[in-house]
């Protein structure tokens, strides 16, 4: 029976081959449908560094649309909160900062297209999921997304100086230049492997986050005779651990003192059952008060064994930890674009360097996207 | 005594069984609640679009766009500019600014109330097909050059030009706290005079929503 009860997602997990591009579109046909968001979040990163935007913008148009129904009530969500159930029965829609770089990506694609102002909805709303954290100065505090949302401003013939001084604010790993109306080619880079979630406490119960090493700390775009050498804006391991506790962490922690209590409770009753059912010789008072607190606490260590207060520690995992963007003034045309990264000690890592063919349009703005694991040569 | 201690021994058990009773109708009621609702699905259902329905957001959905247009296009039949025009007002469309957080297809927004006024206002205004520009253009070169027939003179240029532009604005502020979130959308739509540059009109609606996602996700 209880068995049964742990059955949640019919579908069972797809078999994985290690190659997201098969993985991806597997699992998001035939896989469990509380699992769908992760595999298309996923699924869109590495197809946008491929070089594959309408795929991308499919699986994150439809994985958005998950993320922005997620009010009011919902069953997954119920049973998560369930004592018998994990926190991962619940359809996976992502941690803020894995929400925001859904929106993220789905801005640059809808750049790409030539709409500024689509772009700029999905950097505010990037931005929106990062608010309401325990502590106000960590909300809303990517100034990447605040300095992108004023540029789109800037190029709709708009102020954005609100925006600019909000994303000054928030920048604490580099200095923001002001906006340079002219510049008509944008590079959007990330690099580094972004946290992935693990759980610790007893059962389980406590999402942590873990950092993980990540060698490129700066990149540089050259084109011809200019380069142009950027740092990290934001830093995603920072966002994700600067939100403080989520109230699903106090339904974990009640789930963890239930499971506790149960299981001490049969402790208890199964010991003190089992020394008065033998103390005394058979038919006795205290033999059946003795199976009876045995039997209590079986039930009791049952439901204690039933009982799941292990966090969802499901991670959108091919994330960066790092994102930054340079700007350049290029005329029309086709140019060779060299993106180079460097470690810590701005020595130079020459397997991630990128070779990348703009085509730089006539009259509207090109939008360049490039991370440390983009294939490469690449045509844009 | 055999039957004082069966009875004794019923009595115990007796005790036991509201426990036990208990525990399993718990252990029963948990496993029936966790079935799957709506384990079939759920047929498709058609709906007016301009219905609120079970699949809902905060963010601009059709019975926003219905409520809206059909106000806006109510509006600029009821402006004199129109309603007591000497010849027909012809309208061009001027993309709307999305100033929100939600990414749409803000043309639909336009679309709609021009498809409003063709079918309602009886020839009150027209609007020019200024998005078919490129096809316009290349058939009248193909006139021009004798490939297809003409039923007037291809060399006299008869696009006509705008008297108005229709355009709008949304803007939006959403709002975040522990109670839920909260998104207010303001529509503005303006009827611009291509001559003198006068907004001859504007009509506005607004709309917030509200919710809270469930607590597993907060």
């Amino acid at each position: 029976m209880l068995a049964g009860c742990a059955t949640v997602d019919r579908k069972p997990a797809v078999p994985l081959t290690g190659d997201i591009m098969i993985d991806g579109p597997n699992a998001i046909e035939n896989g469990p449908e509380r699992d769908r968001v992760l595999w298309q979040y996923r699924t869109a990163a590495a197809a946008m560094r491929r070089g594959e935007f309408e795929l991308a913008k499919r699986y994150l148009d439809d994985a958005l649309l998950t993320l922005g129904g997620i009010y009011g009530p919902n069953e997954s969500a119920r049973k998560a909160r369930s004592l018998f159930r994990p926190e991962s029965t619940k359809t996976f829609v992502g941690e803020p900062y894995e929400r925001a770089m859904a929106y993220f990506y789905r801005g640059i694609l809808y750049w790409m297209d030539g709409e500024p102002d689509n772009a700029r909805a999905c950097f505010r709303s990037a931005l929106f999921e990062d608010a309401g954290t325990e502590e106000e100065r960590y909300a809303a505090d990517y100034a990447l997304f605040e300095y992108l949302e004023g540029l789109t401003s800037v190029k709709l013939g708009e102020d954005g100086s609100d925006a600019f001084e909000r994303a000054v604010k928030a920048s604490r790993l580099s200095q923001l230049p002001p906006y340079d109306p002219k510049a008509n080619v944008l590079f959007l880079i990330e690099f580094g492997i972004g946290p992935t979630k693990y759980a610790t406490g007893q059962y389980g119960e406590q999402l942590r986050f873990r950092e993980n090493p990540s060698a490129p700390r700066t990149a540089a775009v050259t084109v011809g005779d200019q380069k142009l050498t950027a740092g990290a804006c934001d830093d995603l391991y920072f966002q994700a651990t600067t939100r403080g506790g989520r109230v699903m962490d106090h339904v974990l922690g009640n789930k963890a003192v239930f499971k506790s209590t149960t299981s001490t409770l049969g402790d208890v009753g199964i010991i003190s059952g089992a020394v008065l059912a033998g103390h005394r010789g058979r038919n006795s008072a205290a033999d059946e008060v003795g199976v009876g607190l045995l039997a209590a606490g079986l039930i009791s260590k049952l439901f204690s064994s039933a009982t799941t207060p292990a966090a969802d520690t499901r991670t959108w995992d091919n994330l960066p930890r790092y994102l930054t963007f340079a700007f350049l003034s290029l005329p029309p045309g086709e140019h060779a674009v060299t993106v180079e990264f460097m470690d810590a000690g701005g020595r130079l890592i020459p397997s991630l360097t990128k070779n990348i063919t703009v085509n730089v349009p006539v009259g509207r703005d090109k939008i360049v996207f490039v991370s440390d694991r983009s294939t490469t040569p690449q045509t844009l | 005594m055999t039957s004082h201690k069966t009875l004794k021994s019923w009595t115990m058990i007796n005790s036991r069984l509201p426990l036990t009773s208990v525990v399993l109708a718990a252990l029963v009621a948990g496993c029936a609640s966790s079935g799957v609702r709506n384990p079939s699905g759920v047929p498709v259902t058609e709906m007016r679009a301009d219905e609120r329905g079970f699949v809902a957001g905060t963010g601009i959905e059709s019975q926003d766009i219905v409520r809206v247009t059909d106000k806006m296009a109510r509006e600029i039949l009821s402006i004199p500019q129109i309603a007591n025009a000497q010849g027909t007002p012809r309208i061009v469309l001027d993309p709307i600014k999305n100033d929100t957080r939600f990414p749409i297809n803000k043309d639909i927004f336009l679309t709609r109330i021009r498809a409003q006024l063709n079918s309602k206002a009886q020839g009150k205004v027209l609007f020019l097909a200024r998005d078919r520009m490129g096809t316009l253009e290349r058939e009248q070169q193909l006139k021009r050059s004798g490939q297809v027939t003409s039923s007037s003179d291809p060399n006299v240029v008869e696009f006509r030009g705008a008297d108005f532009f229709l355009t709008g604005t949304l803007q939006g502020l959403p709002t975040r706290t522990g109670a839920g979130i909260s998104d207010y959308v303001l529509y503005t739509f303006q009827l611009i005079d291509a001559r003198t540059s006068d907004i001859i009109w504007e009509g506005f609606d607004e709309i917030k929503k509200q919710g809270l996602e469930d607590a597993a996700y907060r």
